[in-house]
């Protein structure tokens, strides 16, 4: 899975962090002070890029973590089929095919826009 | 570690299992703030104090023949306080969403009334309820409107769930808190009223946060407590609304207590956490 380390500090809200395995969006971020002992910690509530759940994590803000590389693309839909429609990748011209959304309503020639993680993608 | 709760820092059991925690019914969550308490200071022992004096319980409840140790309560520890208080409300919040991420009903020991607020926005119920002698309906006090003054005032007008609040026991505020009591979304039941109290069907298949102050009861039972107010309740009192309220709670306080007596406020306090549990398990 392509992902790279990072601390807990460096993340923030709308960025992605790794959490039980899964990417995840970051929707809260927040900080507790240091008292005398023991190290200031972070908590982070997030959501599943690819599956929508919730998760949170806790931990100290040195703490090393993983963090997805999430690619975002941009398509044009080359023809609908049933539920799946073929995307053109506008830069490599590679040619996919993609489950259409219950929430998107797509025609052919449309640009799309959306995230790619190895075989994973969703629609932005 | 509240007794008959369980702590995630249990070793591995004879099998090598590691102690779960995502089956949790309850999460013990102490919240000792004390930033903006008046009058006399002392909530950041609260916690420690409320676990210390829930030592002496049964674990055996007659009532409801159940045992406490037994209903899944999980205690996670404190979330050390700091004085910025929006900051701290942010992060205790997000701890307290965790546990009802994880479907289980936290149960948060002040800590100053603030962190009431803390917990009305990780359940977002749709009402509040709460026992308390005070309104707490100031819009600011002291300059700040992060107070444990204006607790009250802040889940009802900010916390978008909340419909209305129930007050319990209320029996002193200023003018303005008056005025905004008479509003629709706040009902004020006075000492007198509590004991005849029935929610009746106000509470049905509606999410409801349940907040204890402690100082609800007479300075007499509950001593230890920073701004005691005399004509209070009763124990039973308080009791037996923790015991209508808690089948329909998804969230549970009990704050405001502090080191200031004999232990006192805080058998009460722990024994209000107790009867929460019992009663929110037999349904």
């Amino acid at each position: 899975m392509a992902k790279q380390q990072t601390e807990v500090r460096e993340l923030q809200e709308g960025s992605y962090v790794m959490i039980d395995d899964t990417p995840c969006k970051i929707n809260s971020y927040s900080t507790a002070k240091p008292g005398k002992h023991g190290s200031a910690k972070a908590r982070v509530e997030a959501e599943g890029v690819f599956d929508g759940k919730k998760r949170s994590l806790s931990q100290p803000v040195d703490a090393k973590i993983w963090v997805p590389i999430i690619e975002r693309k941009n398509g044009q839909v080359v023809s609908v089929d049933g539920d799946d429609m073929q995307i053109m990748d506008l830069e490599t011209y590679e040619t996919i095919t993609m489950r259409i959304p219950d929430d998107v309503d797509v025609s052919p020639d449309e640009n799309i826009e959306y995230l790619e993680m190895e075989d994973q993608r969703k629609i932005v | 570690m509240f007794p008959g709760a369980t702590d995630e820092r249990e070793g591995p059991d004879t099998r090598g299992r590691e102690s779960d925690r995502g089956g949790a019914n309850f999460v013990v969550v102490g919240a000792p703030l004390d930033a903006t308490t008046t009058f006399q200071p002392g909530t950041r022992f609260g916690p420690r104090r409320i676990r210390s004096f829930a030592e002496p319980f049964d674990d055996y409840d007659h009532r409801t023949d159940r045992y406490f140790s037994e209903l899944g309560v999980f205690d996670r520890g404190d979330v050390r306080a700091w004085n910025d208080v929006s900051a701290y409300l942010e992060y205790l919040t997000s701890a307290l969403r965790e546990a009802v991420w994880n479907d289980a009903v936290p149960l948060t020991l002040g800590g100053e009334h603030t962190v009431s607020l803390a917990g009305a926005r990780a359940v977002k119920p749709d009402v509040f309820v709460c026992l308390d002698a005070h309104l707490d309906l100031y819009d600011e006090y002291d300059g700040t409107s992060l107070s444990h003054a204006a607790v009250t005032r802040r889940i009802v007008d900010d916390v978008e769930s909340v419909e209305e609040a129930i007050v319990l026991g209320a029996r002193t505020g200023s003018e303005p808190e008056w005025e905004r009591a008479a509003d629709d979304d706040v009902t004020v039941v006075p000492p007198e009223a509590v004991g005849e109290w029935t929610p009746d069907d106000r509470l049905e298949d509606r999410e409801v946060y349940l907040s204890v102050d402690i100082d609800a009861a007479d300075p007499g039972y509950a001593p230890g407590t920073g701004t005691m107010e005399p004509f209070g309740l009763e124990p039973r009192e308080l009791r037996d609304v923790v015991r209508t309220v808690a089948p329909h709670a998804g969230g549970f306080d009990v704050v405001e207590v502090n080191d200031r007596d004999d232990g006192q406020a805080a058998a009460l306090a722990a024994k209000l956490v107790r009867e929460f549990v019992f009663s929110h398990a037999d349904g």
